[in-house]
Parts: structure tokens; sequence; C-alpha cells
């Protein structure tokens, strides 16, 4: 330790702390920010392009309204089925007590380990309507809308329960129990007195799904191509607003004249993103439940017998006929296809280049994340962070082929998109991953209470011992969830890639995309299964090793 | 009306038991208080009262009707938690009308009903404000009257000034006797003060290890407690080793260890048993003769001082003396302490120590 000691002392000087401070935040404006929002500026630079090849030819018009318009409806009503199904599992898990339901509590989260260019797979051999069905499957969904409908549920119902589930955790029962001790049946309780509570937790459950769905690409998109290789050409013809995005940044790589388009849809997208995160934000926290209005004698009678235990039995059964079985649905199919053979090199190098991405991407993330993380918590007196704080959210809501794009404008107008392709890749993920890293340490950090950092200055320590003695090691589970879900975003990826890469990206996400297109649907089942098995042992020894370490101290 | 009834109630969670045997009555119009250290089952008891959970075994009867299987909303209990669980959404009002808004009364009544509540607990001018614009003491008088104002005649109150500032809890004591006993409620009271318990109840039920040990008049308890525990819990107590030397129709004669001869209430106890004998500090005096002891320490309260000896015969003792008194005592003095026959209470000596028999588990 002696030999630190000097180091600790020069990173304990003022000077240091405020350079590095300054770092930190200049790293989190230009690479994550600005990068962000760079397509934006397109509109100020060459608004007559975007004039003269969109806004005046009709036919784009309508293909770029109906795509952001289905973006908007889907998100809607995804977001609104997820609340519905959602609400009963998250107080099942937060305030009913039976065997079984840690194992409840895992099942819940399975879709996200799974990255979304498989889930988009799975679900799309589950549900489309097939002449020839693989065995076990729904094969009913003929419309491209619908099936869409249906993915984006699986991956946004998890962000659903669990910001519920976080907020109906903080929300003390006693008043429940009062209200009932005042006379309100269990139904009335929990309707005029824990909901209108819940209201917090509502807004962030209902901004992560919808911008999940509106946002989520990759998934999208082989989900769509598989539907029209399974016979049904109309999802060949079938956009959203952001697998529109993708879609053109292919084409924009032989024909220019789609960048102005492309700009626009970014532009569009982003722009009502915002609009409409703000929208939501201030009706959910003005908008009041029917509080005055009570029904006694029907919702007691809701209250008992029947109903209670039929309301937790569907959403059981949504959570597992319409989440779990649509996202694992890929083991069957390929187990029921006739084997073609993989190329494997070609897979291996795609894996590897994923993983040494997502690796890299969640090492930077952690590194500079952290410290924003806690320069936001513990300056909640200047304005300066509140505005950090929300700047912060934005790469979260705005969807990420808009991103890619963005920040492949952004990049290439540095002249780097050309050779340092890794360098490029890696810092566009960087710009979506980096949120999920701040946002879960800082949620943490705030939980904890200042006090036993201070009592350890109090004791001696300087800031940096402080943090790694009292504060780490409280705030650990917090890290290792943002650093999983960085890593598992950064490696499921597909839209922010095509749109900063082009075709030429190399990960596993666009190679699965590639071998859709190609209608190698075996393949892309074999390719999925593979990157689930990789991502979910990866996952296990890097669970594996943080408790081994944890022990060791 | 409300009468409670309890029969054989006994909870246990897993392999711990939270309350057994238990048997209790309270009348219409009763204010009793279930006193006793913390974790003693009480508030398990009153929780089962309300139906917040079920018990193991037993039935709880109220106003003679068997209450397994009614839920809490039908109990028609008012129920006053100890960290009161104002609705934050609502305001003082909005909280006070919730009762009378789900239970359907007429629109008139949800009116009138809570502004009279509120009024009685003098927080009419409070109404529109939320909880958190209210201190400790209004929180918990706005959820006294939102518990009245449901229309229950039968009130738990589950530790509900323990949350309080000295002061507050001084002044909330007096209301809660006053407008229960004006509205002619039957109230439980759960607590751990036994001063509290003291001051407003017309019984007392004393709980330890989830049996009740004990249940009679404030007075009753202080002044004749049929237990070593209840001696020893309810107030304060010095309580002395020794053997019967001789029971006489008006006095009972203790030989302490060193030999001296005390004096106690006549008892049922024979020559040469071993007993307890307990006196509360306030009636033991200094005197020329008694029992010798050596002052360890002096203490001072204000209107008395509390000086604590080590008598000879190896007991510790405290007693009290006015500040006004001219003598001064101090730390090393050497002083004699007598009592009168009638102040001293004998138990028997437990097989198991007085330690274990008054500790707080």
């Amino acid at each position: 330790m002696k030999r630190m000691d000097w180091v600790v002392d020069f990173i304990s000087r003022k000077g240091f702390r405020k350079g590095w401070t300054v770092f930190i935040i200049a790293f989190f404006l230009f690479f994550v920010v600005i990068p962000t929002l760079y397509v934006v500026t397109y509109a100020f630079t060459d608004w007559s392009a975007i004039e003269t090849t969109v806004l005046s030819k009709p036919e784009t018009m309508s293909v770029i309204v109906n795509a952001v318009a289905a973006s908007f409806e889907i998100a809607a009503i995804v977001t609104v089925i997820d609340f519905l199904a959602g609400l009963p599992v998250a107080w099942i898990l937060v305030r009913k007590e039976f065997r079984g339901k840690e194992f409840l509590d895992t099942l819940i989260d399975m879709p996200l380990a799974v990255p979304t260019a498989a889930l988009g797979f799975s679900a799309a051999v589950f549900w489309v309507m097939n002449p020839d069905p693989v065995p076990f499957s729904f094969s009913v969904i003929s419309s491209p809308f619908f099936l869409i409908i249906l993915l984006h549920i699986v991956f946004s119902y998890p962000y659903m329960v669990r910001s519920l589930a976080a907020i109906l955790e903080e929300i003390d029962d006693t008043y429940e129990v009062a209200g009932r001790t005042l006379g309100a049946s269990r139904l009335t309780a929990a309707r005029t007195i824990t909901l209108p509570l819940f209201r917090a937790g509502l807004a962030t459950g209902v901004i992560l799904c919808f911008s999940r769905s509106m946002s989520e690409t990759g998934g999208t998109m082989i989900a769509l191509s598989t539907m029209a290789n399974l016979g049904i050409g109309e999802a060949a013809n079938f956009f959203t607003g952001s697998t529109l995005i993708g879609e053109w940044r292919s084409l924009v790589e032989n024909d220019p004249t789609y960048a102005p388009s492309l700009a626009f849809v970014s532009i569009l997208l982003i722009a009502l993103a915002l609009i409409l995160l703000i929208i939501l934000k201030l009706v959910i926290m003005k908008f009041h439940l029917p509080l005055r209005k009570v029904w006694p004698m029907q919702e007691k009678m809701l209250s008992r017998g029947i109903f209670p235990k039929m309301k937790d039995g569907g959403a059981l059964l949504f959570l597992a006929l319409i989440v779990l079985i649509p996202s694992f649905f890929i083991f069957t199919y390929v187990l029921f296809s006739d084997p073609a053979s993989l190329d494997m090199g070609a897979l291996s190098y795609a894996l590897g280049y994923s993983f040494l991405v997502a690796g890299v991407v969640t090492v930077i993330d952690i590194a500079l994340g952290i410290p924003f993380a806690l320069y936001i918590t513990k300056h909640r007196d200047r304005a300066s962070s509140n505005v950090l704080d929300v700047l912060v959210n934005v790469p979260l809501i705005v969807p990420t082929a808009a991103l890619g794009y963005s920040l492949f404008l952004f990049w290439g107008s540095t002249g780097l998109t050309g050779g340092a392709s890794f360098v490029v890749l890696t810092l566009a993920h960087v710009a979506f991953t980096y949120p999920l890293v701040v946002r879960n340490v800082a949620g943490a950090v705030e939980e904890i209470d200042p006090s036993f950092e201070e009592t350890a200055r109090t004791l001696g320590a300087k800031p940096i011992q402080s943090f790694h003695r009292v504060l780490y090691p409280l705030i650990k589970s917090s890290i290792l969830a943002g650093a999983i879900m960085a890593f598992t975003r950064s490696l499921g990826e597909t839209g922010a890639t095509q749109a900063v890469l082009g075709s030429n990206a190399l990960t596993a996400p666009v190679y699965i995309v590639s071998l859709v297109k190609a209608d190698e649907l075996y393949q892309a089942g074999l390719a999925c299964i593979i990157l689930i098995i990789v991502s979910y042992i990866f996952m296990l020894v890097l669970r594996y090793l943080t408790k081994k370490r944890k022990e060791a101290i | 009306m409300p009468e409670v009834e309890l029969i054989n109630i006994a909870k246990r969670f897993g392999k711990v038991t939270a309350s057994a045997d238990i048997n209790l009555k309270v009348a219409d119009g009763e204010y009793v208080t279930i006193l006793g250290p913390s974790g003693c089952g009480k508030t398990t008891l009153i929780r089962m009262i309300a139906g917040l959970i079920e018990p193991s075994e037993g039935k709880v009867f109220i106003a003679g009707k068997d209450m397994t299987n009614v839920p809490i909303e039908e109990r028609d209990i008012g129920y006053v938690f100890q960290n009161i669980a104002l609705f934050p959404h609502l305001t003082a009002l909005g909280n006070v009308a919730f009762g009378p808004i789900v239970k359907d009364m007429s629109e008139e009544e949800v009116k009138s009903v809570p502004q009279r509540y509120l009024e009685m607990v003098k927080l009419l001018d409070r109404m529109g404000m939320f909880p958190d614009e209210l201190s400790g003491g209004e929180q918990q008088k706005v959820s006294l009257a939102r518990a009245l104002a449901s229309g229950a005649k039968l009130l738990l109150l589950d530790e509900p000034l323990s949350a309080l500032d000295a002061r507050v809890r001084m002044d909330l004591r007096y209301e809660l006797r006053r407008i229960t006993k004006d509205l002619g409620l039957t109230v439980i009271h759960v607590t751990h003060d036994q001063e509290e318990a003291m001051t407003v109840s017309d019984r007392i039920v004393l709980m330890r290890n989830g049996r009740i040990v004990e249940s009679n008049t404030p007075e009753a308890l202080y002044l004749s407690p049929q237990n070593l525990f209840t001696a020893n819990f309810i107030g304060e107590t010095n309580l002395l080793e020794g053997v019967v030397k001789e029971v006489l129709p008006d006095r009972s004669l203790v030989e302490l260890r060193d030999g001296t001869v005390v004096e106690a209430k006549p008892s049922k106890f024979r020559r040469g048993d071993a007993v307890v004998l307990s006196i509360r500090p306030e009636r033991v005096h200094p005197a020329n003769e008694g029992l010798n002891s050596v002052i360890i320490k002096i203490t001072y309260m204000g209107t008395y001082i509390r000086i604590t000896v080590e008598s000879d015969s190896e007991d510790t003792m405290l007693f009290d003396v006015s500040t006004s008194e001219d003598r001064v005592y101090s730390v090393g003095d050497r002083v004699n302490l007598i009592w009168s026959k009638r102040s001293g209470i004998l138990y028997p000596r437990p097989p198991e120590g007085v330690e274990e028999a008054i500790k707080l588990e």
C-alpha cells in the first residue's frame, strides 16, 4: 500500500480533481450527447436538399409518414399492453410471498439476456402464419403490424415490470392496510391509494417501454425479413421509422441521393421522441385517476373469490405465452428444421468482433460513467448537474438507428469512418450504452446515506479512498447490473451498428440479419442459439467472478 | 355494541411463538392498554384483532360475532398506526374523508363528517394541507380523525404516540382519552411506555413473551402487583433477596443476607421461605436506624435527587430525597434506610433467579 501513497496523494489534489471533473463532463458532451444529436445540424446546413428531395416528393413523404406513424402506434399499443399485463405481475413480485418467487423473478429478466436479433427471429417463427408451421408454433399472425407489436412486447415487458416493481417496493403497504381498516375493499384501496402514489414509477416504465419500442431496429428488421421469407410478402414493404432508416442507410452507400431523406427521418424521429418524452412526463404527473368515484359493492365483489385469481392467472399466462415462449422458441425451431451447414469461421469471427466491441465499450462506460454518475448525484444543488442529468437520458430515447446515422455523420465529418471502423463502432456503442451505466450507478448512489462517506472522511480517508472502501462496496451490484445491461445492449445492437458502418459491419447481429435476408433461416437460427448460449455463459462467468472477489475481501 | 373477546388465541410464525393462551375480554366503552416490552407480542395481538394477520389458533369476537374469515374492511374498526400512514397524495381533509367515501355515505355526510372530526382534534384550519406540511403531532391527530370518521365504534391504537416528541406525546395522551371517552368508544391501545399506559387506560393488560402476565386497573397494578415482573416493569422498584423470619397478622419479617431483619406486608409465606421483597424508591427513607448502606451514586433529577446505595446485605437500592431537603449527601456516605411495613411486598424467590424473572424478553 505504501507505494500507492503518492498516487493517492496526487489524485486527491484539488487541481487534479478539478481537471478530472472537466474531462469527464467534456467526454460526455463530445462523445455522447453531441454525436447523438449531430444529425440535427443537417437541417441547418442542407435544408434546401431536404426540401427538394423529400418535402416536395409526395411518395417519399408518404413512406416517411406511414413509417413514423406505425412506430408511434406500435409503441403506444405496446406500452399500454405492457402496463396492463405487467402491473399484476409486479404486484405479485412485491406484495406476495410464495414458493418459487425467486424463480419468477429471474424468468422476467430472461428476454433481456437474449440479443434482440435472436428475439426478432424467434418471435417471427413462433407467430407468423406459415403454410408449413414449425411444431408447437402458433402460426397465426399474418399482419406485420401485429407481429411487431408482439415482438416489442417481449423486450419491453421486463422494463415495465421492473420499473413498476421498483416503485411498488418503495410504497409502504401500511397505506393500503390503512385504507382497508377504513372500510375500503382490496381493489378500492389499491386503486385509490397505491396507484396514485405510483406515478413516478409509471412515468419511468412508460418512457422506457415507449422509447425501447420506438428505437428498436435490429430485432424488428429480422422479424420482418423472416416474415417475408415465410411467404408474407407484405412484410418486405412494411417499415417502422427505425427500419426505414436501416433500409435507406444500406441504400445510401450506392445512391447518395437518399442522404437528405435519411437525415430528415432521423431528425423527425429524434424531435418527435423528445417532444413525446416531455409530453408524457407532464401528462403522467398531471393526470389524476378518478379517485373520488368509488363503487363499494362492485369493487368488493371484484376483490373476492375467483376474480383476483383470474387476474393473477391471466397475467402469468401472458408472461409465459406472449413473453417467454416466443423468446426461446428458436430452440424448438432449430430442433425441427432440416440441418444445413453454417459457416462457422464467419460466425466465430463475427462473435469475436462483437464481444471485443462490447467488452471495450463496457470498460469505457464504467471508467467514465461512474465518475459522471457521482458528479451528477453529488451536486444536486447545481443547475448544471441537473441539466446533465436530463441530457444523459437523450441517447436512451433517441431511436438507435437515428442515433447511429447521426454518429456516422459526426464521425464521418472528422474523417474517422474510413479506416478505423472498430474505433468508430466502439464510440457509437458507447453513446447509447453509457446512459445505462450512469442511470444504474446514479440511482444506487442516491439511495445511499451520504453520512457513510462523510464518516469515512472524518476518519481521515481521502475522497478516492472513501469511494473505494465505503461507497464502492455498497453500489457494486448496481455497477454490475449497469455493466451487464451495457454489455448485452452492445452485443445485441443492430440498427446503430448498420447505421454507422453500413453493410460492411461485421458484428454477430448484423451477420444474423444477413443470413435471414439470404433466406438461410436454419443457419440464422443456429447462429442465434450460439449467440444466446455464449452471452449467457459470459454473464454467468461475470457474476461468478464478481461474487468470488466479494468473498475474498 | 363492540365488546371484544379473544378466546385461546395463539400465533406462531414458523417455530417462533408470538402469542399463546391469550384470553381477554374488553367491555363496551372500556379503554384497555396492552403494555409490554418490545417483542412481547402485543402488536401481533392487535393486528390479529384488526384482521391484518390470522391467528394460528383461537377466535376473535367483536360485538359477539366470530371474526374468522371476516376481512379487515368489514370488521368496522378504526386503526391508528405507529408510523401514522396518512395518504401522502391527499390533503388532511381528503384523508379524513376517505372512510366516508369508501363506505358509500351520502354526499352530505361525506362533506360534514370529516369536518366534524377535524374540528374535534382542533385541526379544522389545517384541512387543506398535505401530510408533509403538518407536524408529527398534527399528522397523528389527523390520522385519529380519519379513523374516527369511518364511523367505527372500536378503535385500535398501535403505538400511536411512539413516533412523536416527548412533549407532543404528553398532550396527545390526554386528547386521546378525552375524545374517545366523549364518543363512548371501545379502545385497545398498544404501547411499551408504562407511563403512557398508566395515564390513559381504564385497565392495563401486561404482556411478556407472548402471554398475558397480569391485567388490572393502573392503580392496582402499581400498588399491589401480583407478580414480580409486573412490580419491576410498572414503575421502578428495589428488589431485595431474603428469607422469611416470621409472619405476623399485621406484617411479615424478612431476614436479608447480612442478617438485618426488615418489614413487609403480611403474607401467606411460612418461616424459612426464600422470598424477594419489592419496595418502590419513593417509599424508602433515610433514618437513624435501619438497613446499613453506602452511597455509590447521586443523580440530580430536578424536583428530587435519586440516590443509589449498596446495602450491607449486598443489594443495590434506589431512593429519592427532595431537592429542598437540608441534608447534603455525598458518594461514600453511610445511610440507614427504612420503609413502612405496608409498602413492602413479598414474592416467592423465582427458581430461575431474579435477573431472569424480570428480564424484558
